[in-house]
C-alpha cells in the first residue's frame, strides 16, 4: 500500500509538486501518467526518501521509506539508469546491494536469471546497453522479493521482447497481491497494464481512479488525457 | 550495521580504482626505500645524513596517495554518472534506496574505509620499516612502537580527510587533485608555514608530527597534541559533511 498525501515540493523557487495526493493499492497495477516534467519522478523520489518534500507525507505500508528496516524486503524500486557504478560488474553490484539488506549472495544470480542477464553477470555495468541497464536496475529491485514495486518509466529503452516480459511480470506481481506503481509518459503502454490510473500534470494530480473511470466517455486513455490537460491555455505542453 | 559495513567493504573492493589506490599506496613507499638505498648508504657514509631517527618513517609520505585515492573514491563513486544516456543517474540512488538511513550509511562507509586503510597502512609500514632495517639496520634503530602506530593513524586520518572533503564537494576530481599536488608536487600547506606559524596547525602538517621527529617544522608540536589537532580537523570536516549529506536531496 502506497499513500501519498498532500505532497508539496519547491525547487529553486519553482513549485514542482502541488498537493499531490493518491494511493496505490495491493493487488493492482497503478499507472502514474503524465508528460515529461509533470512531476512523476519528483513524486517517486520523495516516496523513496531520496528527496524531501516541503510538506505532506509519502508512506509505504504506513511508514516513511527512511524508517523502513531492510527496505529492499518491502520495496523494489527502479529509477533512471541501473544504479550500478560503470566499473562494477553486474554481479558485484547486486552482491553489495544484497549484503546491505542482509540477503544471501545467491539472490544475485537468481535475479540475474529472472531478468535474463545470467550471461552478462561478469560484464561491467558501463558496457551495458540501455535495455540491459534497465534489466539490471529491475534485477536490483527484485533482490528482496518485495511486496511493493515502484518503477519509474520501466519500459524506456526495452526492446519489444523486454516490454512484453515486463508487462507479464507486472500483471503477475499484482495478481500475487503486490502493490505495483509505475510511471510512464506512454499512455498506450499504461492502458495495456494499469488497473488504476493517476494523471499528473504540471505538478498537480488532475484525476485518479480506475482505468475505465478515467478513460470515461473518451475513446482511449490518450484522448481522456488530452481532454483533461488541454483546458489550460496553451494545451498540455 | 555489520551487514552495512560488509556491503560497503564489498562496494569499495569491487571498484578497480580502489585497487589502484591500494596497490599503489602499499608499494610506493617500500619501492622508494629500495631505489634510494644506494644514495642513503652514501649519505650515511659521507656523514651528510646525520639524523637517522626518521629513516623509513619519512619515506611513508609518498605512499599517502593510496589513502587519498581511497578516501575520495568511497564518496565520489556514488556521484559519478552511471550511464551516458542518463547523466543524472548515479549509484547514490541505489545506495540510498538500499540504505535510506543516511547517518547509518555514513557510519558504515567510514568504518569500511578505516578498516581498509588501516590494513594497508599496517602492511606498507611494516614493509617499509623492514626494508629499512635490512638495508640500513646498522645505522637506523627501529622506531618505537608508538611512533609506528602513529604513522598508521596518520594514514587513516589522511584517508578520512580526503573522504570528508569529498563528502562536502560531492566530486572527486577537485579534492583528489588538490590533495595529491599538496602532498607531492608543491606542498601549499608547507609553503604557508613560511608565511604564518598558524599554518603549522593545518591537518597534513601537524599530523606528520605525530611520528616524524625532524626539525624542519617551524612550530614544534608534541606528538599527542599533533594527533589531537589533526583528529579535531577531521571530526569538524566530517560533521559538516554529514550534516550536508543528511540534508541535501540525493
Amino acid at each position: 500500500m502506497i499513500t501519498i498525501d498532500r505532497v508539496n515540493k519547491t525547487r529553486s523557487r519553482t513549485r514542482i509538486l502541488s498537493d499531490v495526493t493518491f494511493e496505490a493499492r495491493p493487488g493492482r497495477v497503478t499507472g502514474f501518467l503524465g508528460p515529461n516534467g509533470a512531476g512523476k519522478t519528483s513524486t517517486l523520489r520523495i516516496l523513496l526518501g531520496l528527496d524531501r518534500p516541503q510538506s505532506g507525507t509519502a508512506l509505504i505500508c504506513g511508514r516513511p521509506y527512511r524508517e523502513l528496516d531492510r527496505p529492499l524486503t518491502t520495496v523494489g524500486a527502479l529509477l533512471d539508469g541501473s544504479g550500478a557504478h560503470r566499473a562494477r560488474t553486474a554481479r558485484a553490484h547486486l552482491r553489495w546491494v544484497a549484503a546491505s539488506n542482509g540477503l544471501p549472495d545467491s539472490r544475485a544470480d537468481e535475479v540475474l536469471e529472472a531478468v535474463g542477464l545470467t550471461g552478462d553477470a561478469r560484464k561491467r555495468a558501463g558496457r551495458f546497453s540501455l535495455g540491459m541497464s534497465r534489466r539490471l536496475g529491475l534485477a536490483t529491485a527484485l533482490l528482496g522479493d518485495p511486496a511493493v514495486l515502484v518503477l519509474d518509466e520501466p519500459v524506456n529503452g526495452l526492446d519489444p521482447a523486454g516490454i512484453r516480459w515486463i508487462r507479464g511480470f507486472l500483471r503477475d506481481s499484482a495478481e500475487q497481491g503486490r502493490t505495483v506503481l509505475l510511471s510512464s509518459h506512454l499512455m498506450g503502454e499504461l492502458a495495456e497494464i494499469a488497473d488504476d490510473v493517476v494523471v499528473i500534470h504540471k505538478g498537480r494530480v488532475v484525476t485518479h481512479g480506475g482505468l475505465a473511470e478515467v478513460t470515461g466517455a473518451h475513446r482511449t486513455l490518450e484522448d481522456a488525457f488530452f481532454a483533461l490537460t488541454a483546458t489550460e491555455a496553451g494545451g498540455p505542453w | 550495521m555489520v551487514n552495512l559495513v560488509r556491503a560497503e567493504l564489498r562496494k569499495l573492493l569491487s571498484l578497480p580504482t580502489a585497487w589502484v589506490g591500494l596497490v599503489l599506496g602499499t608499494l610506493v613507499a617500500p619501492v622508494i626505500v629500495l631505489l634510494n638505498a644506494p644514495y642513503t648508504r652514501r649519505a650515511i657514509a659521507d656523514g651528510t645524513l646525520t639524523d637517522l631517527s626518521d629513516l623509513g618513517l619519512r619515506d611513508l609520505g609518498i605512499g599517502l596517495i593510496g589513502p587519498m585515492v581511497l578516501g575520495v573514491i568511497v564518496v565520489s563513486s556514488e556521484y559519478t554518472s552511471t550511464a551516458r544516456d542518463a547523466p543524472g543517474a548515479r549509484q547514490l540512488t541505489a545506495t540510498l534506496i538500499a540504505v535510506p538511513h543516511r547517518l547509518r550509511l555514513l557510519g558504515a562507509k567510514t568504518t569500511a574505509l578505516v578498516l581498509v586503510v588501516a590494513a594497508q597502512a599496517a602492511v606498507t609500514t611494516a614493509a617499509t620499516l623492514a626494508l629499512t632495517q635490512l638495508l640500513h639496520g646498522a645505522h637506523a634503530p627501529l622506531p618505537a612502537p608508538a611512533r609506528i602506530a602513529a604513522a598508521i593513524l596518520y594514514w587513516t586520518l589522511t584517508a578520512l580527510l580526503a573522504y570528508a572533503i569529498t563528502l562536502i564537494t560531492r566530486n572527486g576530481i577537485v579534492p583528489l587533485t588538490l590533495l595529491i599536488i599538496n602532498s607531492s608536487v608543491v606542498s601549499v600547506s608547507y609553503l604557508l608555514t613560511k608565511v604564518t606559524d598558524l599554518a603549522s596547525y593545518l591537518p597534513d602538517i601537524v599530523g606528520a608530527q605525530m611520528f616524524i621527529r625532524g626539525t624542519d617544522f617551524p612550530v614544534e608540536v608534541p606528538p599527542m597534541t599533533a594527533g589531537l589537532v589533526m583528529t579535531a580537523w577531521i571530526v569538524a570536516l566530517l560533521a559538516v559533511g554529514a550534516v550536508l549529506f543528511q540534508r541535501r536531496d540525493a
